[in-house]
């Protein structure tokens, strides 16, 4: 019992202790602030990767893709109707990028996509900048340029009109009043509200603006205008410009002109032998995952068209008949609830079902393609990725945790220290029966109770300093702007990741109480072996 | 003739200074029986603390044994020896030895702390505590149970010392210059004390420098070099409480 007693009363009676304390706070708080920012990076990168896939992808592995894809999607469908969800095929290749009305040309991964069934089967959708303020117009079929202007031109000839009376055409303001209805931050209408729209003078281009709404405006009727071109839906960071504060100055107003340059492959791979085709689309939307590796890549437009384009849709053979249509990917969401890996290990048995089963009818360059695809699941897709991260975590947390092994040198010498000072009180103790194994257990428990309570205060400072990590940077770029570390041009997130997990901070807190009772394991062994005599006598 | 609470026989003890033995214990033999108050006297260096730790199986002889209540203190097994510090003797240091971390009753309640596991204490820390208030008070110091041992003057902090070594009903009380840290007056407060308690049954040993200490004690031994030289009775003619002491003189 005098453990437990004298552990506690030399808690708070020696200051000595406080520095060991003050060792286990920050060491914890420094291990958790660690872990919980890498932890959140990991998980960012986690789900915003999964935020462009399906939790199941047939994956064709080359440019040309492979064939059958929607006959299998029906297929499984069909078989699987408590399994599978729903199914989309997507195309992949590569463009060049370009701005019509500007010199800007850029290297472009294009994605072919259903957009209707594509943001069924990932969180694509979540990330649609004008999609969020006109829900359900950001489409990737023939459309023509959306122009604000007044209901009613001439009214007051002479006068411009203020800015809040450009209106835009029907549809959109119909799409904008949803969306004000459904909207349950008003600080986000707010914020929409004092954003002007922005004037795009010269063809749709605007000056580097900040802006919700970027359209092009004039004192004619709200209306579309314009050729009508298919949609394309632009990687955020490949249109705009990213700021410090994580937002983005956009350059090209809504409906403006973008024009791809395709190279269509045959079945086996090889130039069609007809010059690149150009593509002209209209930017309706930019797309933000968060991933800069994609926002800064990759843009969206309609599978049918970019199938057409790529030749990849049926195209006639001399000898008559037709080839199949061919896709990359066929994207394949499932029920909720269903175990993803034994979902994959399933599909993937059927697709070699299925492609056995066309074998004897197929031509042997669809037969290659189809052999090449193969079934994953969206981690294993972005797993490379995805590993980089988690490794890095574990190594930036190893070397910090290496760090935090002086903690336990310190609490060493702090109890060595202790002990040498109280060696008269040992002898004490001794004296009055307590055994060498019960002196030990008394700087054992000492010791814990060092690590217990510098846990719990490096707990809540490193916390405290998660939670307001975004306001700290803050605070020190305003300070100096060269103190912000978090530069979301550099790592794709606005945020530094601010959230505690509980099993990380348990985790931490159970090593940090080890590591200060492993830390005195050798002076309380000292201590337990001191002779009683020498003790008492010990000056 | 009584059996001897305490019989030790021929202690020997030596103690390395650098690389030279030092030999302070040189075949003492004594006895102390129950109820009785001895007093060793010596000079300083004599060997009188080394005897009473060796007593007190707070250090283990080279040679010689160490009888309690017919049982060999360095014969028992660990567990055993320490039971016998905590139980059956109570020391009383000349440096009084008070845990600075704890008040006065806390001190006191450590030895009886150091005897219960966890649980056990649960069960008996009302009773311990009351025992240990009321043994202060008999000591003069009911109104000091919440001050620490650097807010109390040399004299209460050697009274608490006596409480602690009283507090499990020890019986034998060894007592290491019990006054050779306090002044005269105070000193003689202590040795009334511990006179009272004898008288009460207490049995006592005490160690001192002090020749007339001795007057309170039932006989007195002299330790010279390392063994007993000469056994006085007091000559005040103090009427023991218990039987006649005997030493063997080697």
């Amino acid at each position: 019992m005098y453990k437990w007693f004298l552990a506690s009363r030399y808690l708070y009676t020696k200051l000595i202790a406080l520095f060991g304390v003050a060792a286990v706070t920050l060491c914890v708080a420094m291990v958790l602030v660690v872990l919980s920012v890498m932890g959140g990076f990991l998980d960012t990168v986690r789900s915003r990767s999964r935020g462009l896939h399906s939790e199941i992808v047939l994956e064709g592995g080359t440019l040309q893709g492979f064939p059958y894809y929607g006959e299998f999607g029906e297929h499984i469908q069909a078989e699987y109707p408590d399994l599978v969800d729903v199914t989309t095929p997507a195309i992949y290749t590569y463009a060049i990028f370009r701005v019509p009305a500007t010199t800007w040309t850029k290297p472009a991964r294009v994605l072919g996509v259903r957009l209707n069934d594509y943001v069924k089967v990932n969180d694509f959708q979540k990330g649609l900048h004008y999609d969020r303020y006109y829900p359900g117009t950001t489409r990737l079929g023939l459309q023509g340029i959306p122009v604000a202007g007044v209901v009613e031109p001439g009214t007051d000839a002479g006068r411009l009109p203020d800015a809040g009376t450009f209106r835009l055409p029907p549809d959109l303001e119909a799409a904008n009043e949803r969306w004000r209805l459904e909207e349950t931050d008003p600080e986000a209408i707010r914020g929409f509200d004092v954003s002007p729209f922005q004037r795009a003078p010269f063809p749709y281009v605007t000056p580097a603006i900040l802006g919700e709404r970027v359209y092009s405006v004039d004192y004619g009727p709200p209306r579309y205008e314009g050729p009508e071109h298919y949609g394309v839906i632009v990687g955020c960071d490949l249109l705009n410009q990213r700021r410090d504060d994580g937002d983005f100055n956009r350059f090209l107003a809504r409906g403006g002109d973008i024009a791809l340059t395709l190279m269509p492959l045959s079945r086996t791979g090889t130039a069609t032998g007809e010059p690149p085709i150009r593509v002209p689309l209209r930017y309706v939307d930019d797309s933000r995952t968060g991933i800069y590796e994609i926002d800064s890549l990759c843009v969206y437009v309609d599978f049918d068209m970019l199938q057409h384009k790529l030749a990849m849709d049926p195209q006639a053979l001399v000898a008559g008949g037709h080839t199949p249509s061919r896709a990359n990917q066929l994207l394949i969401g499932l029920k909720d609830g269903v175990d993803i890996n034994a979902a994959r290990d399933l599909i993937g048995q059927e697709w070699l079902r299925f492609y056995g089963s066309l074998l004897p009818e197929i031509h042997d360059v669809d037969a290659l393609a189809m052999r090449n695809a193969e079934v994953y699941t969206w981690e294993d897709l972005q797993r490379p990725f995805i590993q980089a991260v988690e490794k890095e975590k574990v190594l930036v947390t190893f070397l910090f945790s290496l760090i935090s092994m002086v903690a336990i040198v310190l609490i060493g010498c702090i109890f060595y220290m202790i002990v040498e000072k109280k060696t008269r009180d040992i002898g004490i103790l001794k004296s009055l029966g307590a055994s060498g194994r019960g002196v030990a257990g008394l700087f054992i428990v000492y010791a814990g109770a060092v690590g217990l309570v510098g846990t719990v205060l490096g707990t809540g400072l490193g916390a405290t300093v998660v939670w307001y990590i975004n306001d700290i940077q803050d605070f020190l770029a305003y300070l100096n702007p060269q103190l912000r570390v978090w530069s979301p041009d550099v790592y794709s997130f606005d945020k530094i990741p601010n959230v505690v997990k509980l099993p990380d901070a348990l985790w931490i807190a159970s090593l940090a109480v080890l590591s200060s009772i492993v830390g005195s394991l050798i002076p309380a062994w000292i201590a337990g072996r001191v002779w009683p005599v020498s003790a008492l006598r010990y000056e | 003739m009584s059996k001897p609470l305490l019989r030790a026989r021929n202690l020997h003890k030596s103690y390395m200074m650098g690389r030279e033995p030092l030999r302070v214990l040189k075949g003492a033999s004594f006895d102390a029986e129950e109820g009785e108050f001895v007093v060793i006297t010596g000079s300083s260096g004599s060997g009188k603390s080394t005897l009473l730790h060796v007593l007190g199986a707070l250090d283990v002889p080279d040679r010689g044994t160490v009888e309690f209540d017919g049982r060999s203190l360095f014969d028992l097994a660990d567990v055993a020896r320490r039971r016998y510090r905590s139980h059956d003797v109570g020391f009383v240091f000349q440096f009084y030895h008070l845990l600075p971390e704890c008040n006065v009753l806390e001190n006191v309640l450590m030895a009886r702390l150091v005897a219960c596991s966890f649980w056990g204490w649960r069960q008996v820390r009302r009773q311990a505590r009351h025992e240990a208030e009321e043994l202060l008070e008999r000591l003069g110091l009911s109104e000091r149970l919440r001050h620490r041992p650097n807010e109390l003057s040399g004299g209460e902090r050697q009274r608490v010392a006596i409480a602690r070594a009283l507090i499990n009903h020890p019986a034998l009380l060894l007592a290491d210059e019990p006054t050779g840290n306090l002044d005269t007056e105070v000193g003689r407060d202590i040795l009334r004390l511990l006179t009272e308690l004898n008288v009460a049954g207490q049995t006592i040993v005490m160690v001192t420098h002090d020749a007339k200490v001795a007057a309170h004690a039932h006989r007195y031994v002299r330790l010279s070099s390392g063994v007993i030289r000469k056994v006085e009775s007091p000559a005040d003619g103090r009427v023991s409480t218990g039987s006649a002491a005997k030493e063997t003189i080697p």
